[in-house]
């Protein structure tokens, strides 16, 4: 307690340079949490934007299909494992979903397609595909009273063939049994624009895609979103162990949208690197701050040491000081920081020009208030001005009673 | 009467070759325990030069130093350190009290030290603080007192240890010479009460009177041994 209120007086002691550096640290501290917290805000929006367009927080598939797709690695028994996984505490959506790639044909022209058999209801649950649309109705999973299935088509696909609502298409696909595959089916909504994601897809109700496909009561993936994408890895394993089963590769989106992943990671270390220029502006200041305190005191650490105290006590005094400026500067900062972090986490920062991220449209950078936008910047500044404490410390520590005093 | 410190050839040179300079040359000296005992000389002599050799705060070039029976010019710092805080006092010739802490935590500084509990420590800075007539004072910082005042508040610091020894170089030496010779008797008073060694320095001849043993250093030397 004593060494405590050693501290606090020696800071008060020099008390305008004690608040120079204090503001100095609040300042660093600010500047760490501001871009800390755009960038955090920044990357859980296009997280939770990219994974709740159409991935989802965790995929399961047969086997490698994520690496290899295949009509054949089929995911049996889809609907016993999608009530099992309904049931899971952390899920609040499934949506299993039959893929083959097809070709759609429009008269004379014809054009790749990705063909995805969803359930209508559960893809809504789990996506934002219901939100994309252009034109028409978000299907039903029924067929129109002429009894043709419904199909929404990517705007690629609707800009290569032309397509208006109500065109017959013809698709033509490998079945699941080998066979070729074809159907004709009616145009009921257009999705997206020509520049996202579902350009050139074509969804239709699951129980078509089994018709066109042969699939019986199989599908390819189920796309699973739970209530946080951060929690996405250990619910990926949590499911993993229920369902037990060798053959099915369940996986976060991490590792489904590895790419992206990657890429905000890079982004990310980015971010640490300015918070680390950051933390050195700081540091400089620090370092001068308690070199000249422990130079300035040279006389009375001699003194110290003289009568008893241990040179691993003296390093501690100038590491609690440093400390509790640093804690202070911290704590400044916070005050500082809190209202700016919350306002943009309200009301974000309008970019002038929106950006794509993995074809997501991007325009507003958004803040968060969380442990890392407020208490890691803390921990850095305590932490740097700890370590740069530490060269002033030991040397004050290694005084010599005798030098230091002058006399006795 | 037991021998508490006791110096064996000691000696202690700066320098090297043509501008060697032996601040103490060979010096033999035995203290008993609860002696009241003065260094002088003139400057230069090697009083503050035996003085830190004695505190272990400096390690002589040749020959060694005994603190009760204790070779201190052979230990480790660390233990030096825990050595000095149990068994010896200072008092510095400029006062040297932590600025920081009033006159009261500078005496339970030492004590913190040395571990004992905060109601042990609080108590016995007081009643030492009054013994040298500084309660009312109990909460000044140093910068508050004048510089007797702060020289008993060092004096109360180097008994608060309960050490064997209290080394004092020049401890008048900043003061006028009435508020001097009140701290060499308030220091002698102690030694009569509690029995504690007090061995100090001064080129003060009226300081000189008060002492039971006057050693006389010249050039190093031990020119004159005389108990009064």
């Amino acid at each position: 307690m004593l060494n405590l209120k050693i501290a606090f007086r020696n800071l008060l002691r020099a008390r305008r340079r004690s608040i120079l550096t204090g503001l100095s640290m609040a300042f660093g501290y600010l500047l760490a949490s501001l871009s800390l917290s755009l960038a955090e805000g920044s990357y859980a929006g296009i997280i939770d934007l990219f994974t709740r367009d159409h991935t989802g927080h965790v995929q399961i598939h047969k086997g490698d299909y994520l690496d290899r797709p295949s009509i054949n690695k089929q995911i049996k028994n889809v609907d016993d494992l999608v009530a099992r996984l309904d049931s899971a505490p952390q899920v609040v959506g499934v949506s299993p979903r039959i893929l083959a790639p097809s070709l759609a044909y429009l008269g004379d022209k014809s054009v790749i397609a990705n063909v995805i058999g969803i359930d209508p209801q559960r893809e809504k649950n789990t996506t934002r595909l219901a939100e994309k649309l252009s034109k028409g109705s978000y299907l039903t999973g029924r067929p129109n009273a002429d009894g043709y299935d419904i199909i929404m088509v990517g705007q690629g696909i609707v800009d290569s063939l032309k397509l208006n609502l109500g065109d017959e298409l013809v698709l033509i696909g490998q079945g699941a049994e080998g066979s070729i595959a074809n159907d004709v089916l009616v145009v009921g909504a257009i999705v997206g624009t020509k520049d996202s994601y579902e350009k050139q897809h074509i969804y239709m109700s699951r129980d078509a895609a089994e018709r066109y496909l042969y699939m019986g009561g199989s599908a390819h993936e189920i796309a699973i979103l739970t209530r946080d994408y951060a929690d996405a890895r250990p619910v990926a394993d949590e499911i993993t162990q229920q369902l037990s089963d060798p053959e099915l590769s369940i996986d976060p989106w991490q590792v489904v949208e590895k790419t992206f992943y990657e890429s905000m990671q890079a982004d990310k270390m980015g971010n640490y690197v300015s918070v680390g220029l950051i933390m050195l502006m700081v540091s400089i200041g620090v370092l001068n701050t308690v070199l000249m305190s422990t130079l300035e005191r040279t006389r009375e650490f001699g003194l110290l040491k003289a009568i008893g105290t241990r040179p691993r006590q003296i390093f501690y005094m100038i590491l609690t000081e440093t400390v509790v400026l640093a804690s202070f500067g911290s704590l400044a900062g916070a005050i500082l920081a809190l209202p700016i972090n919350g306002y943009f986490t309200d009301h974000g920062i309008l970019m002038p020009e929106p950006m794509e991220v993995g074809g997501i449209p991007f325009d507003r950078i958004v803040a968060e208030v969380s442990f890392v936008t407020m208490v890691l910047p803390a921990l850095l500044v305590v932490v740097t001005a700890a370590m740069v404490a530490l060269l002033p410390g030991i040397r004050a520590a290694r005084v010599t009673p005798v030098r230091a005093l002058g006399s006795f | 009467m037991t021998v508490i410190i006791k110096t064996d050839k000691l000696s202690r040179h700066y320098g090297k070759g043509n501008v060697m300079v032996k601040a103490l040359d060979g010096v033999d000296l035995e203290i008993d325990s609860g002696e009241f005992t003065a260094i002088v000389g003139p400057s230069g002599s090697g009083k503050t030069t035996l003085l830190q050799l004695i505190g272990g705060l400096d390690k002589p070039t040749s020959g060694d130093v005994y603190l009760k029976g204790t070779k201190v010019s052979a230990m480790a710092p660390g233990a030096l350190s825990d050595f000095r805080r149990d068994h010896i006092g200072f008092i510095f010739q400029a006062f040297n009290l932590i600025p920081v802490l009033t006159a009261q935590e500078n005496v339970e500084y030492i004590m913190l030290l040395q571990n004992r509990p905060k109601a042990e420590r609080h108590e016995k800075a007081m009643s030492i603080l009054e013994s040298v007539g500084l309660k009312d004072m109990a909460s000044r910082r140093p910068a508050e007192m004048s510089g007797g005042q702060q020289q008993r508040v060092a004096v109360a610091r180097a008994l608060a240890s309960e050490p064997d020894i209290i080394l004092a170089d020049e401890p008048t030496a900043n003061l006028d010479s009435k508020t001097g010779a009140d701290l060499i008797d308030l220091m002698k008073e102690f030694n009569e009460k509690s029995g504690v060694t007090f061995v100090f320095s001064t080129h003060d001849t009226k300081i000189m009177e008060r002492a039971k043993r006057l050693v006389r250093l010249v050039d190093g030397r031990i020119s004159e041994d005389i108990r009064q």
